[in-house]
């Protein structure tokens, strides 16, 4: 091993010309923009304006005592909480169901799989209409059964409205869930679950010790990505509901672009959107530290 | 004979369990295609009424030939596929070159990367439709790519290192000794055993710069050069009339969609699962 990795280091100079054009990517494309982003949020940057002061900690200040501020905090952490839930259970548990079942699996696959292909926008539309208030199918069904007396508005009742968003952001990521756990449950030795067997394991033990114990790497991995990316999700909730009815889905990114683009403040989205990556740092920190140890463990 | 009989009881109720899942999976495709033939009378007097009762095109009509949607879907394709191949290109030489010649550093190098996965597009939204702006690139297909290229790369990178971690250097080395250039090594050898990597990762830049809408919504606003995100956008559901081609456009985006879907799936999973766990 020792001659061949010597044997690179002199052919360095060709590795670099390899991740050159990347460097420059992500030096331009994220780097940059970071920065620059940073530098705003301490500025009074307008969308329209030319004129940009230094402005120190006011941005930051001003977002910290903004009422609006903590409700898009506490609805982006209560919608990607239970949407993310939901997805693993609900995708876990067809995604089991698949690899026990001994006939039609592909069938049922590739049904379950649908959601995952819609983009946004066609989410938004779908749901939209199912949950119509004047013809939606949903609302007439309920009225026509007798659990209502008169048609839910599903998006502007209070009492509804998040639930049934992420009923959505279920119903959309739960696919992908379900593939990835299916794809690792079938890299499981079989002869694991015959030896278990053996030994006189109940199915609940193997099911701990060896289902759970191959895929949480996956889960754990499936879980930090998509916890992101739900987390920072722009287009789902904007195009579904705005934000509204009176911020009740008013999320950290919605209210950035309602900051930036409506009152044309970039320089105090620029500090929303700043608190917005602290946070995520810190928990994907933590996060990374529990897939660690993890895989220190299987060792 | 007791425990064969309580393990059909728990398959069938897999099986019920599998078909509930399903329908909901499947009702609002199935809901939005025949909406989308239900004339407006027929949309707001039955709301229950599952199919259509007098066929009618008039919404497909309408969105093909007064919206030209067409055009949309066109440049929807063409700053999907730039984005993928350029992407391609650039991720598959720098994961090479950060599992040949730099191993070690690499893992760091690697893990990096997805940290940059956490930056929030709308972070990054502000200094791009600054920089755009001044760079004179609004309402161009150049301006929208060279921002995909900054949530595809990243990825495609840390995908494309799994892939290219199963290469054995036995086989680099012999090509080698035969008298390969590095370049011809990558291109000839190394390439070819990675391709399905390569297919994985293309597919899921292509999906997500088809589906992206914040940068677009942001960059483009000349209804010629827009994509199909932000092309359907411009719709809106305030007549039934208006419903109709909603449901319209949105069986003609999706049901492309939906076939490539069926057709990578299994693709689409090994991509996770194989390559960057690992």
């Amino acid at each position: 091993m020792r001659t061949i990795s010597e044997k690179y280091k002199k052919i360095n100079k060709t590795g670099l010309l390899f991740i050159l054009p990347a460097v420059l990517i992500v030096v331009l494309l994220l780097i940059y923009p970071i920065f620059s982003s940073i530098y705003f949020s301490f500025t009074s940057k307008h969308l329209i304006k030319t004129r940009i002061d230094w402005v120190w900690l006011d941005n930051f200040k001003f977002v910290l005592t903004n009422p609006d501020f903590y409700v898009a905090f506490y609805n982006s952490i209560k919608w990607t909480g239970l949407s993310i839930v939901g997805q693993l259970l609900i995708g876990f548990a067809t995604a089991l169901a698949l690899n026990k079942i001994p006939k039609y699996s592909g069938f049922f696959r590739i049904l379950l799989i649908i959601p995952w292909a819609f983009p946004a926008i066609v989410i938004a539309f779908t749901w939209k209409w199912i949950f119509n208030d004047v013809y939606g199918f949903m609302p007439n069904l309920l009225t026509a059964i007798g659990m209502t007396n008169q048609n839910i508005n599903f998006f502007a009742d209070p009492n509804f409205v998040f639930g049934t968003v992420v009923f959505i952001n279920i119903w959309f990521g739960s696919p992908l869930f379900m593939v990835n756990i299916l794809s690792a449950l079938k890299t499981i030795p079989s002869e694991q679950y015959e030896a278990a067997f053996m030994d006189g394991a109940s199915a609940w033990q193997s099911f701990w010790s060896i289902t759970i114990r191959h895929i949480r790497g996956v889960i754990g991995l499936l879980l930090v990505l998509r916890t992101i990316w739900i987390f920072n999700n722009f287009d789902l909730l904007y195009l579904i509901t705005g934000g509204g009815p009176s911020n009740l889905t008013m999320t950290l990114p919605i209210f950035a672009f309602k900051v930036g683009w409506g009152m044309k403040q970039l320089g105090v989205a620029s500090a929303i959107t700043v608190i917005l990556l602290l946070f995520l740092l810190g928990i994907c920190l933590l996060f990374f530290k529990l897939l660690t140890k993890w895989e220190r463990d299987d060792r | 004979m007791k425990t064969v009989g309580r393990n059909r009881m728990g398959i069938a109720i897999l099986y019920i369990f599998l078909s509930i899942a399903a329908l909901v999976a499947v009702f609002p495709l199935i809901w939005i295609i025949l909406s989308s033939f239900k004339s407006p009378g027929e949309m707001s007097s039955h709301p229950l009424a599952f199919f259509p009762k007098n066929f009618t095109w008039v919404y497909y009509d309408r969105v093909l030939n007064n919206l030209h949607f067409f055009k949309n879907i066109k440049n929807s394709l063409l700053v999907s596929l730039a984005t993928t191949l350029i992407s391609i290109v650039i991720s598959a030489l720098a994961a090479y070159g950060i599992v040949r010649f730099f191993p070690n550093a690499g893992k760091k190098m690697t893990k990096l990367l997805i940290t940059t996965y956490m930056f929030p597009p709308i972070l990054l939204a502000v200094p791009y439709s600054i920089i755009i702006v001044k760079m004179g690139l609004v309402n161009t297909w150049t301006g929208l790519i060279i921002t995909y290229l900054s949530f595809s790369i990243p990825y495609a990178i840390w995908m494309l290192t799994g892939f290219f971690q199963t290469v054995p250097l036995e086989i680099e080395e012999a090509a080698r000794v035969d008298g390969a250039g590095k370049m011809r090594v990558f291109i000839q050898v190394v390439l070819p055993i990675v391709s399905p990597g390569i297919v994985a990762t293309a597919i899921y830049t292509f999906i997500n710069s088809w589906n992206e809408f914040l940068f677009a919504l942001l960059l483009i606003n000349s209804s010629a050069k827009m994509p199909i995100s932000v092309a359907l956008y411009s719709l809106n559901g305030s007549e039934i009339l208006d419903w109709g081609e909603m449901m319209a456009a949105s069986v003609i985006v999706i049901l492309p969609s939906i076939v490539f879907f069926m057709l990578i799936q299994k693709k689409i999973a090994g991509g996770l699962a194989d390559g960057s766990v690992k």
